[in-house]
């Protein structure tokens, strides 16, 4: 049997079998690194109906919500592309009536991934929303959006929000082993949370590793191997975002999104050219290559600053020293089966 | 024929076949961890083998002092905390757990928390650890009792088993269904529970084990299964796997502390 389980795919062959039309999908990255050529394959496969939830709706939540995916979004930040004057897909599909909406702030949010990561089915959350309009305007989730109890212990009045548990999450990490332990480093956010509290988990990633990487450094891991269906190795696949390690922000092809994304036929024609243009991540890239040229890429690729290395040593891998006796008696493995024997120990 | 064995062994391989590959298992200390090494490498090489300390997905090296010992292997997959570690067996993730037993009943309800009196105790245990919550989420839980014993009433609930038998624990609604403890092992035999009555019964015996024996330790008329058999002799494979891993354990606690200072003595001259 694949010793991975049969986890390595790609995009289109995860999105495809982790993905379904009318799902509540959790994008779990945090403002960088999105996971783009995730949330791209979505998009070409057309998974309709979507309850999306994003902890800092940009890019990634503007191309969903503009692709017409979206029915219901839950988030705390919506990206306005070119100011006053400029648009957003999110704001576009709120004027034409296709979206439903909740707006939670950041801690509440995650608090919800968090209570869904642990299995609990509410938290408790920070009372000042209740003096806001966050709390008194409610979208489609209407008194399950916020509900107020009595602390059992001090009698405060106690808000609370209602555990997320999204069907599937799809987070974009540095560097993955093929059975799927996750690795990410930088800003954490509520990226861990966001993946554990979801049924289903798709990992793209910088680079698969050995195994031996991880295991000599699991502080660095957020998802167990045993969490995640589908693990997936996208180079360059959060890209015009950043990846820590691996390249810098995009800024110039940020711009050009930004630029398009503030009219629907702008974002449109983006589309049409960055997403469904083009099939896969290397197919992207070597649009992009061909467009603006190696050295657009070379410029924002990561120069090394490596973290210490954590020592995971101990004084002995084994109860048997180079000599073959015991460390504790001295012992060879003949000289205790003979004792062994004496002393009637042993079952013939 | 394979090779003799001690009766240590023969638990530790008992324990171990109780873990299948590809399951998530969380081990406790001693006897578990020296199965689940046993299980990783002979039966199991997938299984994810966890502790509550949050160390996860762990292939141990020497046998374990406690169940936050990192020193027993080289790294692990994911460093994660306690609370972690029982939220997702609260959320179902953990196939299997191991639970040393001080008192059971008889429907596979624990204590490990005192003998006697629970103000004024003729002997305290240690508590709960992490046993109650276990034994409550785990898929199963497979009990090993080597020095405790068989009571009609525990002095003191430490952790849920089948409650008063039955459907009772499914009723109770505070516990996945069809959880709860799956087999029982002691120096004598192993246990099992009645899929309908929940009542713990004999389903096989140790070798050199009389049935009267066992049936002396057991305070109520004990069942036994109709099918009883012996357990069954280890391979050489198993046996060689236990003495390289944990020669401590294959001698017994007793033997080895004897060993370990007359070593220490016959240094000491030196």
């Amino acid at each position: 049997m694949d010793p991975s389980n049969g986890k390595v795919m790609t995009a289109k062959e995860a999105v495809s079998r982790f993905v379904h039309a009318g799902d509540a999908l959790v994008i779990g990255n945090y403002t960088v690194g999105s996971c783009a050529e995730l949330v791209y394959e979505v998009i070409r496969q057309r998974k309709k109906g979507l309850t999306l939830y994003s902890q800092s709706g940009i890019f990634d939540v503007e191309v969903l919500v503009g692709a017409g995916l979206v029915d219901k979004l839950v988030t705390t930040y919506v990206l306005r592309a070119g100011g006053r004057k400029g648009g957003s897909a999110v704001e576009r599909a709120l004027q034409a009536g296709t979206l439903q909406m909740e707006d939670y702030t950041n801690f509440d949010y995650n608090a919800r991934m968090v209570a869904g990561m642990h299995g609990m089915t509410f938290i408790p959350v920070l009372e000042g929303v209740m003096a806001t309009d966050l709390f008194r305007k409610r979208g489609f989730m209407g008194d399950d959006k916020f509900r107020v109890i009595d602390c059992p212990y001090t009698g405060k009045k106690i808000l609370t929000v209602p555990a997320a548990n999204p069907d599937v999450c799809i987070v974009h990490v540095q560097r993955a082993d093929k059975f799927g332990n996750a690795q990410y480093w930088g800003a954490l956010g509520s990226v861990a949370a966001a993946a554990l509290a979801s049924n289903r988990i798709i990992v793209s990633c910088e680079e698969i590793v050995e195994h031996d990487i991880i295991q000599s450094s699991p502080h660095l891991t957020i998802i167990p191997a045993y969490r995640v269906s589908a693990v997936v190795e996208v180079p360059w696949g959060a890209h015009p975002t950043e990846v820590l390690g691996y390249y810098n922000i995009d800024s110039a092809m940020y711009g050009l999104f930004m630029m398009a994304d503030s009219t629907a036929d702008g974002l449109k024609a983006w589309m049409d050219e960055w997403v469904f243009g083009c099939d896969n991540r290397a197919a992207y890239l070597e649009r992009y290559i061909g467009k603006f040229g190696m050295k657009a890429l070379d410029a924002i690729r990561a120069k090394p600053y490596y973290s210490a290395q954590a020592n995971y040593g101990a004084a002995v891998t084994s109860r048997w020293d180079r000599d073959g006796r015991e460390i504790f008696t001295g012992l060879t493995l003949p000289e205790m089966e003979a004792i062994l024997k004496e002393r009637g120990k042993f079952y013939e | 024929m394979s090779k003799p064995y001690t009766l240590q062994e023969l638990l530790i391989i008992s324990v171990a076949k109780e873990i299948h590959d590809y399951e998530n298992v969380i081990l406790g200390v001693g006897l578990p961890t020296t199965a689940g090494a046993l299980a990783k490498a002979l039966y199991a090489p997938h299984a994810t083998l966890m502790m509550e300390s949050g160390i996860i997905d762990f292939q141990p090296l020497v046998p374990l002092n406690h169940i936050a010992d990192a020193h027993s292997c080289r790294g692990f997959s994911y460093a994660t905390d306690l609370f972690s570690a029982f939220t997702m067996t609260y959320r179902g993730f953990v196939d299997v757990c191991f639970l040393g037993v001080g008192q059971i009943d008889k429907f596979g309800n624990l204590n490990t928390t005192c003998i006697g009196d629970y103000d004024k105790p003729a002997m305290r245990l240690p508590g709960s650890g992490g046993a109650a919550d276990f034994i409550s989420y785990a898929k199963r839980t497979v009990l090993t009792m080597l020095g405790g014993q068989f009571v009609e009433k525990l002095d003191y609930l430490t952790s849920p088993g089948y409650l008063d038998g039955g459907d009772s624990r499914d009723r109770s609604g505070l516990f996945p269904k069809g959880s709860g403890p799956s087999m029982l092992l002691t120096t004598q035999g192993i246990f099992r529970f009645d899929p309908v009555t929940k009542e713990i019964y004999l389903a096989q015996i140790h070798p050199k084990v009389k049935l009267d024996d066992v049936k002396k330790n057991v305070p109520w008329d004990l069942k036994i299964a109709g099918d009883l058999s012996e357990t069954p002799h280890p391979t050489d494979a198993e046996i060689d796997f236990i003495r390289n891993f944990a020669p401590n354990m294959a001698i017994g606690r007793e033997l080895m502390l004897e060993l370990t200072v007359a070593n220490l003595m016959k240094k000491m001259k030196k």
